[in-house]
């Protein structure tokens, strides 16, 4: 039981931590994009501080505290249920329509606090951010539905273990498919570049975000860094074959090895979307919509037929 | 309880490294803004970011003159912002009214309606000026002098009379109200 306790806490502390890396990545390797020098990678940690340490806060009821913990622990339990390398609590709970699910519950916290400020830039956000969600459900389902055909589980676990004897996932022609619409999927989920609509800096003032001050701005900044962390733990998980590492003696070199392969996926899931984030403009809500249902849904359903043939 | 003053060293370097820019471009200084972003003089080397809501926002640049109509909205957007926060003035025409000292619709001192941190003169300062006054904040932030919030909290009664000198007293409802009757005109047309 404490074990358990101190495992959470452990991964807890390390997504968090690799997390707001990956939010300094983001941001220099942008500044690096234009020709900037950019801020230390530690900027993030420091953005934080301050958030938290602000002396007023503002609130303008339960619902806008209750929305930004609602996300923080959505987060943290979508994380829960992703193996981590060989580490990982609730693993052998952890399917594919559980933890696709939970990773959209966040946005859903932050709609609730954003609606019930009654700020209308935060309405209108909230509006699109919701349009945005739903349009992603599409080719989400179908990329799911294609890598349950193909490997027959919904568990995360079995999947990187099936891989580990088959190949990555990405290697075979129907996942592959599924694994590009996943890619365009997670561009919407990052709040990246051509899909940042929800967001929108200097379309919308900041859509849902225009109201948080302070300490809300804080927690969700560490939401931010979590959820970037297991969106990209889970796709690596099941379209780059995770990291199940044996080949040493000891099970500590076994983990950090592991990890450190986990990692470097994880980065690679990350750069791919810095860099469209950072050459593409943004959709108008009605064309990315659009956009949706249409390529990603079509590339993923192709997925789905090939998977089940 | 935690005794926060303890960690006050490490809060005080993080507000220093993090100023977050509320963008508010008024006057011709709004055009000096983007360059002190972009890649020649990059700002967000010292982890400046600028951003459009008050409420996250830690630094206020007026980046040139103020009408009494834009002061208005300045006075709402500094007091939106939570509470160290930090104002600097671009420019000569918030310091003593510039080039615009004889108008009859632009603020003479901005210090007597806000409080202001930092002065940087010029007829538009050049972005290496402006990193000048950015560094002075920086040091005024470490060693505690930049205390404008505190200043506005305490004198407020000062400020307010100020205010409300130059607009009327319950400006600030007068201006929430001034549409109205303009869109009940527009709607009895129809
Ligand atoms: S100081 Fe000069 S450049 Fe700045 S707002 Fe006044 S007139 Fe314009």
């Amino acid at each position: 039981m404490l074990e358990t306790v101190l495992k959470a806490f452990l991964i807890l502390l390390y997504a968090t931590f690799v997390g707001f890396m990956f939010m300094g990545i983001i941001r220099i390797v942008t500044a690096r994009i234009h020709r900037r020098v950019g801020p230390p990678i530690y900027q993030p940690i420091l953005d934080t501080i301050k958030l938290l340490s602000k002396k007023s806060n503002i609130t303008h009821g339960l619902i806008y505290d209750f929305g930004i913990i609602y996300a923080l622990g959505a987060t943290i339990l979508a994380l829960m249920f992703i193996p981590l390398g060989s580490i990982s609590i609730l693993r052998a709970y952890g399917d594919l329509i559980l933890i696709t699910f939970l990773l959209e519950i966040p946005m859903l916290g932050i709609m609730f606090a954003a609606m019930s400020s009654g700020n209308p830039w935060a309405g209108l956000g909230a509006q699109r951010a919701l349009l945005t969600l739903l349009a992603i459900q599409v080719p989400l389902g179908f990329a799911i539905v294609a890598l349950a055909e193909f490997y027959g589980t919904f568990s995360t676990y079995q999947i990187v273990m099936a891989q580990q004897s088959m190949g990555w996932s990405i290697t075979h022609l129907p996942l592959l498919l599924a694994a590009i619409a996943y890619d365009i999927v997670l561009q919407a989920m990052f709040g990246k570049e051509p899909f940042d609509i929800m967001i929108a800096p200097g379309e919308i003032s900041l859509g849902p975000m225009v109201e948080f001050g302070g300490k809300h701005m804080g927690i969700l900044q560490i939401q931010h860094a979590i959820a970037l962390f297991a969106e990209t733990l889970f796709f690596s998980n099941i379209f780059l074959g995770g990291a199940v590492i044996t080949a040493f003696a000891s099970p500590i070199l076994n983990t950090i090895a592991s990890l450190a392969v986990l990692l470097i996926k994880q980065i690679a899931v990350l750069m791919i979307a810095i860099f469209i984030g950072a050459i593409f403009p943004r959709f108008t809500i009605d064309q990315a919509a659009r956009f949706y249902w249409k390529w990603p849904t079509i590339i993923a359903a192709t997925g789905a037929i090939l998977a089940a043939l | 309880m935690v005794d926060w003053r303890l960690f006050e060293p490490l809060f005080e370097f993080a507000r220093k490294r993090s100023l977050w820019i509320v963008a508010f471009c008024t006057g011709c200084g709004g055009i000096e803004m983007p360059p002190l972003m972009t890649s020649r003089y990059d700002l967000e080397r010292f982890g400046m970011m600028p951003n459009p809501a008050p409420r996250m926002a830690d630094l206020f640049l007026i980046t040139g003159y103020v009408t009494p109509k834009t002061l208005k909205r300045i006075i709402i957007t500094y007091e939106m912002q939570p509470d160290p926060k930090y104002v600097m003035a671009h420019g000569s025409c918030p310091l003593n009214g510039g080039i615009y000292w004889d108008a009859y619709n632009a603020i003479k001192h901005l210090d007597k309606y806000i409080p202001v941190d930092v002065y940087i003169a010029g007829c538009m300062p050049r972005p290496e000026a402006v990193m000048d006054g950015i560094k002075k904040i920086m040091e005024m932030i470490e060693n505690g002098t930049a205390d404008g919030w505190k200043r506005y909290k305490e004198n407020y009664e000062y400020y307010k009379k100020n205010q409300d000198e130059l607009f009327g007293e319950g400006w600030r409802e007068k201006e929430a109200r001034k549409w109205i009757p303009w869109l009940m005109d527009k709607r009895r047309e129809e």
